[in-house]
């Protein structure tokens, strides 16, 4: 509405460029957006001329080469890709059916619990990921909570499940499981019940109800949980490095290494760029098509 | 509880839930115990308890170090967020403006990007300004991804803020900063504590910005990390522990003080 | 009641956003001590107009005058008027007296002068004494109401503007509320400015009227001169239900329409008269006996019939016409649906509008 726009614009009328930025809303926005001017974009920048520069260089100011990119093209980085991807998209998958019990519960069932069941959900969030997955280390590994168990009780004796790539997914279901769900419930409570009961009262099944009406409605939140799963999940490096013991080298490691022990800055810079490409395409175009103030707002 | 289905269906659902909330604290419950056992390495079932890791780990001066570190970066990282996300939260959901919703999704991109990309962007983008790594450039790499989820938190508060309240109040003769300070500021209070709450823990929590960004300096996730891949040590858990029940007393505790307050105003809002 | 000197007046008022004119070249005097009403659907700029009067808006091109003084870049904070707003925005972390006392506390008032004054209010608007230090978020619709009323009142305007307050309260409590802010109105004698969508609410409380369609003011009056000769069929339809003929110039001083076909006796034809449309009230509307007890008559069909309280309403369809007639519930028409029957209405009971 232009009359929203025009609101507590009370100042005397300026002109130009310099006014259209002092209306409240650019107003309130410049501090956030020139700190990630100054700690984002220009960081991206930074990375993304380093992965120009010659290897085993250290500083941006030379000639432009593809060096690093051919490196890339023609050793096995794209196993790495691949299986970060392909845990990415395992991760969003299981957590999907997970979530989606625990979403609709929290959204429709649990009432006045749900704020307690949400604070429980929330929690672990704010403890370090990889102090959680050491949790599940002294859980799983032999002689700990579970085999130890096991064996004293009833004496069975089985082998750890630790450092197996099954159990890198694992650890990022567990990890990102939060990211997941709460987008969801937020997704969840924009479908009224009405609608729901309209549909059940127009005769349809339960399984139509869900096709046809819970899940478009909510699709929106659904959408955005399963995008913050992937991107974090594609990005991750702890679940490899502590639950994994290096069976699987997801590619935030392979850029890690080449930062630091093989001292190679723009090769891990242009394994970057690749990756934030992939990221920021994904993200870009899934962002662009939804509307923020339906999802958050409900208004 | 409603009754959305049959009941069998939505037992189903809470035992789900249970099942789902208990898979989330394993790891914290399996620390706690580590951190309970007596013995320099971790057996179990625990043959002998007892306490003597908590007392060793808070003697030595070096995690003291390590907490105040941590603290300190948390603190101020909340601080400045607080501010920021404020302002930010109101371009995001109290004004309507001409490119509001590109901002929003720029507001969003640094939650939406892996961490330790992040993380090597950063230290990449220092070195090459000339700006030696220290915690204090761990606040500010903090601030790339804690000021973005606090705008968030605090928007949401924001879209239920009424703007005639604003316009009422100036009409009756306030100052601008009267408006702020007398209306703005007190109806918004539930959300900026929110805000601040998330920014501290997640400051506090962080592990892959802090990795690379702190130089010399170390945060209590990045001491827990060097010690983990180099062997056991009961203090891992013991700390692990400490931090999963001081996040658990903040939230909670944050979480009752909203409630009271809530009661104290009658309810609505 | 015009004859009072203007408080408040508009010259050429216009309000653009960008290619949209909200507000255009308005020109309006308001009376001391007027309670005028500006009526108008959704879109006519009533709210933006309002807007700039109380400051919250500037205006693109004209002058706002109060008390002769131009006061367009007189920002909201220091003009000497208030609104009430349509959600009312009572601060909702402070209580009851806190909420009317806001205006004095800005000014520096000392906190016993505010609760006197404050306590004073609320005894003027039958608001409990109790209810001082009860939180707003507690109060019930019609409280809300008298405490944002109050709050208003505090800061002493010389104008009370109202933005639709009672569009969200339900039909029974919003009469009451109605009368209550004409008799608020009468005891304090200041200025009310009100706008609202509902024409039925503007001529319970107002004493004048303009109605707002399309960012132009198109008729100002007193409700009666509003509700006897609406100056288009705008404002006439506006009214609620009326029966409305497409109408052209006939013969004879009379006018001729093709649906429902016809010639029929119209008031006086104003000069130059071509084409225009007759409306007839469903009151003055009747069922005939003979076609000579009326001097314009049609046959039709009985449709349906609905209760309205105090009065039945009669559909009739004229073939795809619709006629609507009322009669009062003591003297019902006696006949069945679908049955053939005659309506008719006399000239000076019609009102005769232009395009």
């Amino acid at each position: 509405m232009a009359a929203l726009a025009e609101r507590s614009a009370t100042k005397p009328a300026r002109h130009g460029a310099l006014a259209a930025l002092w209306r409240p809303g650019p107003r309130h926005a410049i501090p956030i957006l020139l700190l990630l001017l100054v700690g984002f974009a220009a960081p991206l920048l930074a990375i993304l001329s380093f992965s120009f520069a010659p290897s085993r260089t250290f500083d941006i100011w030379h000639l432009p080469t593809l060096e690093n990119y051919r490196t890339i093209v023609t050793e096995t980085y794209y196993g790495s890709f691949l299986w970060s991807l392909g845990m990415a998209t395992a991760t969003v998958a299981i957590l999907a059916l997970v979530c989606y019990p625990v979403a609709y519960g929290l959204s429709k069932l649990f009432g006045r619990w749900s704020n307690l069941v949400t604070l429980l959900m929330v929690l672990p969030l704010f403890v370090s990921e990889n102090v959680r997955l050491y949790g599940w280390i002294l859980f799983l590994i032999k002689g700990g909570v579970l085999l130890g168990s096991l064996k004293a009780l009833f004496g069975i004796e089985a082998e750890s499940v630790l450092f197996t790539p099954g159990v890198i997914v694992f650890g990022m279901v567990y990890v990102y499981l939060p990211f997941m769900l709460f987008p969801m419930v937020l997704g969840l409570s924009m479908v009224p019940r009405e609608t729901t009961e309209a549909a059940r009262d127009l005769g349809a099944s339960r399984w139509q109800v869900f096709t046809e009406v819970e899940l478009p409605l909510a699709m929106p939140g659904i959408v955005i949980g399963a995008l913050l799963t992937f991107v974090l999940a594609v990005g991750a490096i702890a679940e490899a490095k502590v639950l994994g013991g290096q069976s699987v080298i997801p590619i935030s490691h392979d850029i890690e290494i080449a930062f630091t022990y093989a001292q190679n800055w723009p090769l891990g810079a242009a394994l970057a760029v690749l990756l934030t490409l992939v990221v920021g395409g994904l993200v870009l175009l899934v962002l662009g098509r939804l509307d923020l103030d339906r999802i958050l707002g409900r208004r | 509880m409603g009754a959305a289905g049959p009941r069998w269906s939505n037992a189903l659902i809470v035992a789900w839930t249970a099942a789902v909330v208990l898979f989330l604290y394993i790891p914290s419950i399996s620390g706690l115990l580590a951190s309970l056992g007596a013995s320099r390495y971790f057996n179990f079932p625990i043959a002998k308890w007892g306490l003597d890791w908590w007392g060793k780990t808070f003697a030595e001066s070096e995690i003291r170090t390590l907490l105040s570190t941590s603290a300190t970066i948390a603190l101020i990282v909340t601080a400045i967020s607080v501010a920021i996300a404020f302002f930010g939260a109101l371009a995001f959901a109290r004004y309507d403006w001409k490119g509001r919703s590109i901002y929003q999704k720029l507001v969003l991109l640094p939650i939406f990007f892996p961490q330790s990309v992040l993380g090597l962007a950063l230290l990449l983008w220092f070195t090459a300004l000339g700006i030696e790594t220290s915690w204090q450039t761990a606040v500010f790499a903090h601030l790339i991804w804690v000021v973005p989820v606090a705008t968030l938190v605090i928007s949401i508060q924001v879209y239920g803020f009424d703007p005639a309240l604003e316009e009422a109040a100036y009409d009756l003769g306030a100052t601008r900063w009267q408006v702020l300070k007398e209306v703005t500021l007190p109806v918004l209070w539930p959300g900026l504590f929110s805000g601040a709450l998330f920014a501290f823990l997640l400051s506090w929590g962080n592990f892959p910005l802090s990795l690379f960004t702190t130089g010399a300096d170390q945060t209590v996730p990045e001491w827990m990390y060097a010690k983990m891949v180099a062997g056991y040590t009961p203090r891992v858990p013991v700390l692990g522990t400490v931090s999963t029940l001081g996040a658990a007393i903040l939230l909670l505790g944050g979480y009752g003080l909203i409630l009271l307050v809530r009661r104290a105003r009658g309810g609505a809002n | 009641m015009v004859e009072r000197p203007s408080i408040l007046q508009l010259r050429q008022v216009t309000k653009q956003f960008g290619a949209l004119t909200a507000v255009d070249h308005i020109d309006l005097d308001v009376a001391e001590g007027e309670f005028f009403t500006i009526v108008g659907p959704s879109g006519s700029g009533k709210t933006t107009l309002l807007r700039m009067l109380a400051g919250m808006e500037s205006p693109s091109a004209g002058d706002i005058l109060l008390k002769g003084r131009r006061i367009n870049d007189v920002p909201a904070n220091q003009r000497p008027t208030c609104m009430v707003f349509q959600s009312l925005a009572l601060f909702p972390h402070r209580s009851v007296g806190q909420n009317i006392e806001f205006a004095l506390k800005i000014r520096g008032v000392s906190p016993e002068e505010r609760r006197a004054r404050a306590l004073f209010l609320m005894r003027q608007l039958r608001l409990p004494e109790d209810y001082y230090a009860k939180s707003v978020t507690k109060c019930s619709g019609g409280e809300r109401q008298r405490v944002a009323l109050a709050r208003a009142l505090a800061y002493d305007p010389q104008i009370l503007f109202f933005d639709e307050p009672l569009s969200a309260i339900d039909y029974k409590l919003r009469k009451t509320l109605e009368k209550e802010l004409k008799d608020i109105h009468r005891e304090t004698g200041k200025t009310f400015m009100y706008i609202t969508h509902s024409l039925e609410e503007a001529m319970v409380m107002s004493d004048r009227i303009g109605v707002m369609r399309g960012g132009r003011l198109v008729q100002v009056g007193t409700p009666h001169q509003i509700y006897t000769s609406p100056r288009d069929k705008f404002v006439s339809e506006f009214m609620g239900e009326v029966n409305l003929i497409e109408v052209r110039r006939g013969a004879n001083g009379r006018v001729s329409a093709a649906a429902p076909a016809g010639e029929f006796s119209a008031p006086v034809l104003p000069a130059g008269f071509e084409h225009g449309h007759l409306v007839v009230r469903p009151e003055f509307m009747r069922f005939l006996g003979a076609a000579g007890e009326a001097e314009n008559h049609l046959v039709g069909r009985l449709y349906n019939e609905y209760a309205l309280g105090s009065r039945i309403q009669y559909q009739v369809r004229v073939g795809e016409h619709v006629f609507v007639l009322e009669r009062l519930r003591q003297q019902p028409f006696a006949g069945h649906l679908d049955q053939e029957v005659l309506i008719g209405w006399d000239a000076r009971d019609s009102i005769l509008v232009g395009d």
